[in-house]
Parts: structure tokens; C-alpha cells; sequence
């Protein structure tokens, strides 16, 4: 174990979210970001020396980013679903480390930002079901 | 398999190929430094490049920055003005084929876009060269 570059980072998607067929690889991204935040609730009472918390529910939320690719409309595609898919997010997709990841069920939505330069496409996803981290 | 180089040679290739900017400067292009005796050349030299990077490949694309002029002794009667225009014809917008990549743009820079300028020699302050050209943007996906 080390810390690794995220220079081999990936984000795969499995439209149907069954991961049958296996979720495939959304190319010309360069970036991922992955929330797992939990609500706290403020339960502090009269006498305490801090404040004191009680966790709610964990909320799973991302990010997504890259470069528009005309071969690969999948972020658009998956804006379009009603359903939820498979998303994967994986930090290092290097040989012994491609089992390291989160997945989970998910909607998207997609942005494309066009201007004189490359144009950015980015994305954002919410679980729609319990995610896993592997191992 | 891209090689940064073969941009290089590629623009090298398509300017030193067009005849009539060749009869303006007959002398031929070069990269960065002319043969002794050039009176009338281009010459292309690399300025800056960066590399844009993506996960899945790397790079996804190179962007390498030129600058390319022509360069004309006073004495040689040449008309570096026509050849500029011609250099920037040549380039402006226009495709640049290269082995390995994708040509996604060539044009010239937003920033510092044109050269021009006079140069006066240090061994004799009566011999003049004129430079006129441009910074010229290339952006190449790799294949």
C-alpha cells in the first residue's frame, strides 16, 4: 500500500445499475470527487462543555469532470435517466489496485461548459440506493 | 505511438512545401537558427507546450506554441510583409496532419500574437533584418 497518483483515476457507469454488463469506463475525464457526509443533529444540553451531536443519515454525492468527447455521450445519456445506474469510482486503476473502489447506485446530471477553449464537461451524481466501498 | 516531434516536423513540412511562400523566402525554413549566408528564410522555433491530461489517456492532448517568422536582410530586397501574410495563411484555422494525433485547432495565439521587429547587427550597425510573423497555437489529440 502507498499513496498513489490519480493520474490513472476512472469513473464507470452501468446504465441499467445492475452491473450487468460490468459498468464501463467514461473516457477524457480528469477528475472525481466523492461525498459521505453524515447529518449530525445538535443535541446539546444545558450543563454540557461542547456541543454534542448524534449522527442522522449519511449522504452520498459527487462530483464528476473532463473534457467533452463526441465518441462518448454517456455522462449526457445518464442525465437523461429516469432510472438510477451503476456508478464506480475508482482512485487508481493500476494493476493491484483497481479493486479499490466506491460504487453504487446513482442519478446524474451533466453540465458542458463551451467556450474558445477545450470545451469542460463535469456531472454531479446522488446515490439512489446503498453504496460500498471495496474492499 | 505520438511523438511531440513529429508536430515540429509536420509544421516545418507544410511551410517549407508551399512554393509561394518559398519564393518569398528562398532561403527555406528552419528550425531555430538559419546556415550562414540565409538572407531571405522562415524560421519556426517552439515558444512554450503543455500537455493536457485525462484518465484514460495521457496526455489527451498536446499544445504546443510556435513561433514562426520570416526573416528578411534589408539588403535582400524581400517582402516580409507578403510572407507573413503567407505564413499566417498557411496556418490560420488551417489542418495540420500529423502521425499519431488529431489536429484540433491551429491558430494564432490570443496572447503576444504577432512578431515584428527590426534587429541591427553588432559587428556592423548598418546591416538591418527585418521579423515578421507570428505565435502560432496548435492544439494535437492524441490518438
Amino acid at each position: 500500500m502507498a499513496i498513489l497518483t490519480g493520474r490513472y483515476g476512472e469513473v464507470l457507469w452501468d446504465p441499467t445499475g445492475t452491473g450487468t454488463p460490468a459498468p464501463v469506463a467514461i473516457i477524457s475525464l480528469n477528475a472525481w470527487k466523492l461525498s459521505l457526509k453524515t447529518d449530525k443533529e445538535d443535541v446539546s444540553c444545558y450543563g454540557d462543555t461542547n456541543k454534542v451531536y448524534v449522527p442522522g443519515l449519511k449522504d452520498v454525492s459527487g462530483t464528476l469532470g473532463g473534457f467533452y468527447n463526441s465518441a462518448d455521450k454517456t455522462l449526457f445519456e445518464a442525465a437523461d435517466q429516469g432510472t438510477p445506474g451503476l456508478l464506480k469510482l475508482v482512485p487508481n486503476s493500476q494493476t493491484g489496485e483497481m479493486a479499490n473502489f466506491w460504487s453504487g447506485k446513482a442519478y446524474m446530471d451533466a453540465d458542458i461548459d463551451c467556450t474558445l477553449q477545450a470545451p469542460k464537461v463535469s456531472g454531479t451524481f446522488m446515490a439512489a440506493g446503498p453504496w460500498t466501498i471495496a474492499p | 505511438m505520438a511523438d511531440s516531434s513529429d508536430i515540429d516536423n509536420a509544421l516545418i513540412a507544410k511551410l517549407g512545401g508551399d512554393a509561394t511562400l518559398l519564393a518569398l523566402c528562398p532561403d527555406n525554413v528552419y528550425w531555430d537558427v538559419a546556415p550562414p549566408n540565409a538572407t531571405r528564410f522562415v524560421i519556426v522555433s517552439l515558444v512554450s507546450a503543455t500537455d493536457t491530461t485525462v484518465f484514460d489517456t495521457r496526455p489527451a492532448w498536446e499544445e504546443p506554441i510556435y513561433e514562426v517568422k520570416a526573416v528578411m536582410l534589408k539588403s535582400a530586397n524581400g517582402d516580409i510583409k507578403a510572407a507573413a501574410a503567407r505564413i499566417h495563411e498557411l496556418l490560420q484555422d488551417q489542418p495540420l496532419t500529423v502521425a499519431g494525433y488529431t489536429c484540433m485547432t491551429v491558430h494564432r495565439n490570443e496572447d503576444d500574437p504577432r512578431i515584428r521587429y527590426t534587429e541591427r547587427a553588432d559587428n556592423d550597425p548598418s546591416i538591418l533584418w527585418f521579423h515578421r510573423g507570428g505565435n502560432y497555437r496548435v492544439q494535437m489529440a492524441v490518438n
